[in-house]
């Protein structure tokens, strides 16, 4: 009898202990407690949380909490957590899921608070502006800018006779170099570039869309206007250069781009500033993007901004993330991020100045022209909620042509009836 | 312990319900159950509720929608190839472990020196991360720099793609994840043969039948439990297949390797479309629920059971 209710006691503390687990309170008094949920890791992560140190120790009433979580993953994490009514104040976000986190009721629609003359948000790269507006919302505040470049391997280029790239390549003189570039029997390729059919493929094709005089939807974004001409042309360039020159890698994995390049394999990455660290044996140069043959020579590139999000968790933890984004996106936060990680600098301001490019230039060569070539960045890409849609019909495109599967216009135009479908929400 | 009449002056029927056997016992398996009920049950029951309405997993509004999810279905080629793919993985995959797996746990089935090195070496596979598998083989088979590709040239062979081909990624994963596997079926048959009864080899033995009649007549039959278990085990694992997919291949290369779970991940947390991606949850479960309710049918037919 004993034993029996003992046992009885010992399940009811066990479910104590269980309920107690998900417990969990918050104590009204003391500093206003928020979470950044971010991605930076190594040195990223070491200035990062730097700032946030500095920001706790100015800011008494404030404790600012970080937590690492992959920026891959972190949409996941963060629509569990919202489901869960556990949301992070603010978290690092892709820029192209705008249009879906536009959606989320408790994320902050910043277009009131933004336009306040003392955020300076002209003072941001038109490019960033766009990525985070999302109709009449502005989901986020600019957190990273980057662009593509060509990184070149100089001494591949010197061993094989061939010029280094200048700003008026064309992309015929690209093809011919890449072709140059390559020796099968050396296992060395002129150009490498991802090809799992992801937004990292797309997001390729883009600028070569654009510089070719096209545009990925209509000007009211109802229907797909990739299958034109400078689409088929632009896809028709990687086809030649995938399929008979065979100067093309297509790293179906997207793994294998900085080592190949690293390891002296691939003459030429079309990529932006987060792999140069990775280039460490190998003495390289980085020149903006080829042109197309009467196109006017913009050179013009693809920026992937990405933002810090915020989340409504009431009114009081609320603008305390609203004032520790406003401090961490002001000038001289993103001058100290930027001289301190190598990431290009979110604000033009800081852009400019001269000082601190020449300084991150030294750190890390090729910084200097990524700088200067976010100024390339005439258009971004599309802010509709049907952009995943879009992305994977157009990836699955050009990868069919890349392999040799399928020719670009037609490859082009049922993608064109896919994104067309998505677009008209079937 | 007989049920004693309380003594106490409390005696009530509450009294009575608290000491009964019945409340102790579940009592006891409550914890348990409560576990498996809000972490197992409870969320398999709201993926069959998501499978009826439309859910972005970003708006709070999930709007009911019938059957139209499973409706759609039918319709996605996408859907349809990922079924493709699926059951040609499994074709191969299952039979190959079982084979592979027979065949090294026979030749593991006798006393030799270090055997222990060689069951440990043969089981180590699994001990690996599924992910890590993937890393490995895509180096392993990479189509310019890879070993086994150093290794076809030598003898002449030219280059494969593997991997990076639409045309042999699958069997590529098909190659891994039987190597990834085998050390389990081995295991599995391992204990299996350790249960033949010596003495009915011998009587065989004496009576003039040779090792192969005695490995065919003999060995089988008394398999058949183990036979049994790694189908219906391995079948159930190949039709959920994932891991080793977003490891290597990611779907790819132009969908060759999109088998139905790494569809609907995709589907529901790449394109957010949960409630399509549950009615293909459900078209699964009920697929494997059917396979293996036909292998426990043709398995008591055909299974010596001991």
């Amino acid at each position: 009898m004993i034993r029996r209710r003992l046992c009885i006691a010992l399940v009811a503390v066990l479910a104590f202990v269980v309920a107690a687990c998900g417990g969990g309170g918050s104590s009204s008094s003391g500093p206003t407690e928020i979470a950044v949920w971010h991605g930076y890791q190594d040195t990223e992560g070491e200035v990062f949380k730097g700032l946030i140190d500095q920001y706790n120790k100015e800011h008494p009433d404030v404790k600012v909490s970080e937590l690492y979580s992959s920026n891959d993953l972190v949409l996941q994490k963060v629509l569990t957590a919202v489901r869960g009514g556990s949301a992070p104040d603010v978290a690092y976000m892709f820029g192209s899921w705008s249009p879906n986190i536009a959606q989320i009721p408790q994320v902050v629609d910043m277009s009131g608070e933004v336009s306040k003359p003392d955020w300076k948000w002209d003072d941001f790269y038109p490019a960033e502006r766009q990525a985070a507006t999302v109709g009449d919302k502005i989901v986020g505040v600019p957190a990273l800018v980057d662009n593509l470049a060509i990184v070149y391997n100089k001494k591949l280029f010197a061993d094989a006779g061939v010029a280094p790239p200048t700003p008026n390549w064309t992309w015929d003189d690209f093809r011919a170099a890449a072709a140059k570039l390559t020796d099968p029997s050396k296992g060395q390729y002129g150009w490498l570039i991802p090809a799992d059919a992801s937004e990292d493929t797309v997001w390729h094709y883009i600028p070569m869309l654009w510089e070719a005089g096209g545009d990925i939807l209509s000007p009211d974004n109802e229907h797909a206007v990739f299958n034109s001409e400078a689409g088929v042309k632009a896809l028709t360039t990687l086809q030649q250069m995938a399929v008979t020159d065979k100067s093309l890698y297509l790293d179906t994995t997207n793994e294998n781009g900085p080592k190949l390049m690293n390891s002296g394999k691939v003459a030429m990455l079309v990529t932006g500033p987060w792999d140069l660290s990775q280039l460490s044996d190998i003495e390289y140069g980085v020149q903006v993007m080829p042109t197309f043959a009467g196109s006017g020579g913009t050179n013009q590139t693809i920026s992937g901004p990405d933002n810090w999000v915020t989340f409504n968790n009431g009114d009081k933890k609320k603008q305390a993330a609203i004032d520790f984004v406003k401090w961490l996106s002001a000038p001289e936060q993103v001058k100290a991020f930027s001289s301190g990680t190598g990431d290009l600098p979110t604000r033009i301001s800081v852009g400019q100045d001269q000082a601190l490019v020449d300084k991150m230039n030294e750190d890390l060569p090729g910084t200097k022209t990524f700088v200067e070539n976010l100024s390339n960045v005439k258009k971004v890409r599309p802010t509709v909620e049907q952009y995943p849609a879009i992305s994977e019909a157009l990836g699955q495109a050009i990868v069919s042509v890349m392999l040799g599967k399928d020719q670009p216009a037609d490859a082009l135009n049922s993608a064109a009836k896919a994104a067309d479908e998505a677009l008209a929400g079937k | 312990m007989p049920a004693r009449v309380a003594t106490s002056p409390r005696s009530s029927v509450l009294g009575r319900i608290i000491r009964s056997d019945n409340v102790s016992g579940w009592a006891l398996v409550s914890p348990g159950v409560v576990l498996i009920g809000i972490f197992g049950l409870l969320p398999v029951l709201m993926s069959l509720q998501l499978s009826f309405q439309k859910s972005d997993l970003l708006t709070p509004e999930t709007p009911w929608v019938g059957l139209e999810n499973y409706r759609k279905l039918a319709d996605d080629p996408v859907f349809v190839e990922a079924i493709k793919h699926t059951i040609i993985y499994t074709a191969l995959f299952v039979p190959g472990t079982m084979l592979v797996g027979l065949l090294v746990a026979a030749a593991m089935n006798r006393s030799l020196r270090f055997m222990s090195v060689y069951r440990t070496a043969a089981y180590i596979t699994m001990a690996v991360s599924t992910i890590s598998q993937g890393i490995i083989f895509l180096w392993l088979t990479d189509r310019d720099y890879g070993l086994v590709n150093a290794g076809l040239r030598a003898v002449g062979i030219p280059s494969q793609s593997f991997l990076a081909s639409p045309s042999q990624a699958l069997f590529v994963i098909v190659a891994m994840t039987i190597w990834g596997w085998t050390g389990f079926s081995v295991i599995v048959y391992l204990a299996a043969l350790q249960g033949v009864p010596a003495e009915l080899h011998e009587a065989a033995a004496i009576d003039g039948a040779s090792a192969f009649t005695r490995f065919r007549t003999i060995t089988v039959p008394l398999l058949g439990p183990a036979n049994l278990f790694l189908l219906v085990w391995l079948t159930i694992n190949a039709l959920q297949l994932f891991d080793e997919v977003y490891a290597t291949t990611r779907g790819g290369p132009l969908r060759a390797t999109t088998v139905i779970v790494y569809y609907l991940w995709d589907r529901a947390f790449v394109h957010f479309d949960a409630g399509y991606a549950a009615a293909m949850a459900y078209a699964l479960f009920v697929v494997i629920l059917v396979i293996t309710a036909i292998q426990f049918r043709l398995a008591r037919k055909h299974v010596h059971s001991s």
